[in-house]
């Protein structure tokens, strides 16, 4: 496995988080606190650009420029671990470091563009960051600290049926850096096995994507929700409680049209939606509203967790 | 004076290998030579001629062929510059080590004018001499007991050599021994596999020029004039060959039962057991590892022949060549989770299929699912594995699974009529007779779908198959109660191996690489050694069989013609020699030797590495070829053309690193312009003297790269550590000189290594 550090790390801010589910971020932190994880968040960083990248609002030029522009203030700041809670910005820095590193015209290009606008300070000499050496996401680390998990779970969430969605820009864009599987994705499965909950492993549509294909969502619903849909029927031919995300892209289209879908398809689906984080972070006994954020939530996280089980010491 | 030598330079297009990288004219306009040709491709008999003509036109006394690489047609040129002698001649290497790892042309024409002038000084040094023939021993080593081997062994043993077929399970016979039937594409039949190979497996035991090894390995290998000294593991089978007569009363009373490896783990066997029926040698083998010693065998044998105890036997064998024939195995399935292998019994491989319809298989021929049923309908899914781009896929065709599906797929249907079965492929390639075949197949009513399915999956009792149709544009889900995936072939772990231990070339697929892929196909990058069968690349078994006996001839000319020796060695001056016997305690490769009180030289033995003349008080012995000069001239002429602030490192190579250094062109990686290699008899000639005039007048450094099998490494790492304390005495960095192990099979590691001292002396360049 690839080496992955507890420490000099920033923790890079997504907007879709920020925005949609904030008790993403809290639980990170939560978690992050709990394994004695080393990290700062910065608010001079700015967006990935991500959603108006694959929009086509964003040049992949500009959007390498605003990557050199946050890699520069992780640096400033001595921290050059960047550690993303979304696989977007994941997939997204990863390769903005690999482009400013390898592609010498891009790289001079952006610089130039720093200096003729008074920002030299913010110029990226070859090989400031390296894309597997410092660019990472939440379960990269989570997974580096597994061992540490179990000293911190409170409660018992192993009575719950749960499966795992793996976001396809963690799993499938930067594959030589992928932990846990590829074509058989199973990082959330092993940090979750950590809590002492078994998952139900592989399911059909185990690796297919959630459906958003960014604009997809709004250019294409029809095909979009019928990617959502085949997923959503597979975890609901399982019987799942809860579906753990690794991506606010993946968790938006599932929570927020999940009721839509639904009505489509002519079925109810029960399965609540958490991150990698949030779900950590309840096993840890983090609060529902201030660390959880589950008011944020479309299906009610309280419609299958309900009540909470200490694990027996 | 060499000065005054009239040297011809032929430079090559290559038919644009060369020439679409490499600005040819202006090559010629910046050098200073009596003459200069150039034509599309040198190496042709045309090329011959306008070399010849050349020569006796311009009066030529020395030759310059800046083309491929001198592994590849050094002994070509050698020929095409007679009357000269071939020593007269030296090639530039500007395809392998230029035009095919530099893509800037500006930068690649500029060192092929430096590699060309460094070619231009050196061959100006050059005498006239005269090649040595020698005798390697006869004996030949076929390593791999499967089809291939078995064949190569045969043809050399009725040719009169002795083989020794090395093979490391406990019975020879390999994969075909498994598959089942074959089928001829011309008769339209399939046909009983073992009835083809019991044959040529019972010529085998019987030929006494042939010893079978088996559960064998080779663990260690060395070479030293001409011969090659294998070391073998031989691990114990705790029965004695000689005295069981398989009569299978071990194999009743024993009570430990395991998935029978030969028939993929689909029946159970004992732990005393027979590989297969016709397995050879014809005695039971025990699995150690799961015997639990109850001894309830030794007691029924009648023969006695079962001992418990037993350790693993070295054996040393010395041969003269080597015919690796390690074979494949098949695609691990658990890197294609999608296909649902490991979850469900009834997505099988066509490997096992062809146990399961083989009469000696675990359901003795009869198509059964793992419920005891017959499926009703058989998807066939291609190219898993193979032409697959995705993550831990082979971007190559294995080229042998369209025709086993379609065999397969007749099987199934002479057998089970009412059975539907459908192929999902990518492009049925049915080549020549084959062809037939498939039409044969189609008529059979076996079905075809354009596709690669994306997912198998469980729905109730049947499968559902994902797959788009390619040629409809649709998608469309098919149901099915066996799946049979047609799995890739990939270089065995024995083909792994024994590339290491024998240091032979290797592609990037990791098969063995022949030295040409194009008019070489048998030999490899080592002389005497051969490659044969599935270890080389995929192939079916009459591709494995023709290769094995082209493998085996080649193995005759080498014994029959004799090697040709490079005369660059050490010559005793027996005037001056008093036979101290000094020579022969500094000889590493034990070349020296007194014979009729004189100091005889192996010349197969010798490498010509120099280090007897520092021994010799009385200055007897001479190394032909006036290496020193070369060297010195090399240095002078690679660095006559270099820039104001270019980079300039020259790296001495011998000739495994110069292989290693080839391949790295014929795999098509890179490294920096700044890289220049010098092909040196070997390394341990590169003195001191060489290194410091190199660092004074241009170089900006030193690589010197050496196989650490080689018996002077030490010895050359040493000297490098002298050479780099006595340049820091003089100020200098000697970070700038570098010794690095170099290994053939490992060439992508060779191109990393140019590349982290290229940035190296960059960095200090800049300090």
């Amino acid at each position: 496995m690839k080496n992955v550090p507890t420490e000099d790390i920033l923790l890079f801010r997504s907007c879709l988080v920020s925005v949609e589910y904030p008790g993403v971020e809290a639980s990170t932190k939560f978690v992050f606190d709990k394994l004695g994880v080393d990290y700062e968040i910065s608010d001079k960083q700015t967006c990935c650009t991500g959603l108006g990248h694959y929009s086509d609002v964003f040049s992949q030029i500009d959007t390498t420029a605003i990557g050199a522009r946050n890699f520069r203030i992780a640096r400033e700041l001595k921290r050059p671990n960047l550690v993303m809670m979304c696989a977007t910005c994941y997939a997204i820095n990863k390769k903005s470091v690999k482009l400013l590193n390898k592609k010498d015209d891009l790289r001079n290009h952006i610089n130039e563009l720093f200096i003729n606008n008074g920002l030299e300070h913010l110029t990226y000499e070859k090989d400031d960051l390296k894309p597997t050496e410092n660019i990472f996401h939440v379960v990269d680390i989570l997974y580096a600290r597994k061992d540490e998990i179990k000293n911190h779970v409170k409660y018992d969430l192993s009575g719950y049926k749960i499966a795992t969605h793996h976001g396809c820009h963690y799993c499938k864009v930067h594959y030589e850096d992928t932990i846990g599987g590829v074509r058989d994705p199973n990082v959330m499965d092993e940090i979750i096995a950590e809590c002492g909950c078994k998952t139900i492993g592989w399911y059909d549509h185990k690796r297919a994507t959630c459906g958003t294909g960014f604009r997809q969502r709004y250019s294409n619903p029809n095909l979009s929700f019928t990617a959502t849909a085949d997923k959503m029927n597979a975890i609901d031919d399982e019987d799942v409680d809860i579906l753990v995300h690794l991506c606010p892209n993946c968790h938006i289209q599932f929570d927020r049209y999940q009721h839509l879908i639904a009505e489509r398809e002519g079925r109810n689906f029960r399965a609540v939606h958490l991150n990698i984080a949030q779900f950590l972070a309840i096993a840890m006994g983090g609060d529902f509203d201030k660390v959880i954020g589950v008011r944020a939530h479309t299906v009610p996280v309280d419609s299958v967790i309900k009540d909470l089980k200490e694990v027996e010491k | 004076m060499r000065d005054d030598l009239k040297v011809g330079v032929f430079l090559c297009e290559c038919g644009g290998n060369i020439s679409d990288t490499i600005d040819l004219d202006r090559v010629k306009s910046e050098l200073d030579v009596e003459f200069i040709g150039q034509f599309e491709n040198l190496c042709s008999l045309n090329g011959r001629k306008i070399i010849r003509d050349a020569i006796f036109d311009h009066d030529l006394d020395r030759v310059v062929v800046a083309a491929c690489s001198p592994i590849s047609h050094e002994k070509t040129f050698q020929d095409y510059v007679k009357p000269l002698n071939p020593y007269l001649m030296d090639m530039a290497n500007i395809r392998e080590q230029c035009s095919w790892v530099h893509s800037d042309k500006d930068l690649a024409t500029h060192k092929a004018i430096s590699l060309i002038n460094a070619s231009v000084e050196k061959v100006k040094q050059s005498d006239a001499v005269d090649p040595i023939y020698c005798q390697t021993p006869d004996e030949v080593a076929v390593i791999g007991g499967g089809i291939a081997g078995m064949n190569a062994a045969l043809s050399l043993a009725k040719q009169g050599t002795k083989v020794t077929l090395i093979e490391q399970s406990a019975s020879i016979g390999g994969h075909m021994a498994k598959i089942g039937k074959v089928f001829s594409p011309v008769k339209i039949a399939e046909e009983c596999g073992m009835c083809l190979l019991n044959p040529i497996l019972n010529e085998l035991v019987w030929n006494e020029n042939i010893t079978v090894l088996t559960n064998t390995k080779v663990i260690e290998a060395e070479r030293r004039a001409g011969t090659y000294n294998l070391i073998l593991e031989k691990s114990p089978r705790y029965v004695d060959t000689e005295k069981c007569i398989s009569c299978g009363k071990c194999s009743e009373v024993c009570e430990v039962e395991v998935p029978n490896d030969w028939n993929d783990n689909l029946s159970n066997r004992k732990a005393i057991y027979r590989p297969f029926g016709q397995s050879y040698p014809e005695a039971y083998v025990i699995d150690m590892e799961n015997c639990t010693k109850c001894s309830n065998c030794v007691k029924v044998c009648n023969m006695k022949a079962i001992r418990l105890r037993g350790k693993p036997e070295r054996i040393p064998l010395q041969v003269g060549s080597i015919i690796v024939a390690t074979g494949h195995k098949l695609f691990d399935m658990e890197k294609r989770p999608e296909y649902g292998y490991t979850r469900y019994d009834d997505v099988i491989t066509q490997s096992e299929l062809g146990r399961i319809t083989g009469v000696n298989g675990p359901t003795k021929g009869k198509l059964l699912k793992s419920n005891g049923e017959v499926p009703k309908r058989v998807v066939m899914i291609q190219c898993v594995g193979s032409r697959d781009e995705k993550p831990d896929g082979h971007r190559y065709c294995s080229k042998i699974c369209c025709t086993v599906a379609l065999k397969n797929a007749n099987i199934i249907k002479h057998k089970y009529p009412d059975t539907d079965v459908l192929i999902c492929y990518t492009d049925v390639r049915t080549p020549g007779m084959f062809e037939k075949y498939y039409k044969h197949t189609q008529e059979n009513e076996v079905r075809f779908l354009r596709g690669r399915p994306g997912e198998v999956v469980k729905k109730g009792d049947n499968f559902i198959v994902r797959t788009e149709d390619t040629l409809k544009g649709e998608f469309v889900e098919i149901e099915a109660d066996m799946v049979v995936l047609s799995t890739a072939m990939e270089p065995s772990k024995g083909t792994e191996e024994i590339a290491e231990i024998l240091n032979v070339g290797i592609t990037e697929d990791g098969f063995i690489k022949e030295s040409h892929p194009k008019i070489k196909p048998v030999a490899t990058d080592v002389q005497g050694i051969f490659v044969c069968g599935t270890a080389h690349e995929p192939k079916d078994i009459t591709d494995s069989i023709m290769q094995a006996t082209a493998a085996a001839s080649k193995v005759s000319e080498y014994n029959y013609g004799g090697v040709e020796i490079e005369p660059f060695i050490a010559e005793i001056n027996t005037e001056r020699c008093t036979v101290c016997g000094e020579c022969i305690e500094r000889c590493k490769y034990k070349s020296m030797s007194i014979q009729n009180d004189e100091i005889y030289i192996d010349p197969m033995s010798c490498t010509g590495c120099g280090k007897c003349l520092i021994g010799c008080k009385h200055r007897a012995i001479t190394v032909n070829g006036n290496i020193d000069e070369k060297i010195m001239s090399t240095i002078k002429g690679v660095l006559s053309n270099k820039m104001e602030g270019q980079r300039m490192i020259l790296v001495f190579l011998d000739n495994i690193g110069y292989t290693a250094a080839d391949n790295i062109g014929v795999n098509r990686l890179s490294y920096p312009e700044s890289i220049h290699i010098i092909k040196v008899i070997s390394v341990n000639r590169v003195r001191p003297k060489h290194i410091r005039y190199a660092l004074d007048n241009g170089a900006d450094g030193v690589f010197i790269g050496e196989f650490p099998g080689d018996l002077m490494y030490d010895e050359v790492e040493r000297k490098i550590q002298g050479v780099k304390n006595r340049i820091e005495e003089l100020g200098e960095d000697p970070e700038r000189v570098t010794f690095s192990k170099v290994y053939i099979p490992y060439f992508s590691g060779l191109a990393r290594k140019f590349r982290e001292f290229d940035s190296k002396i960059a960095e200090l360049d800049s300090e």
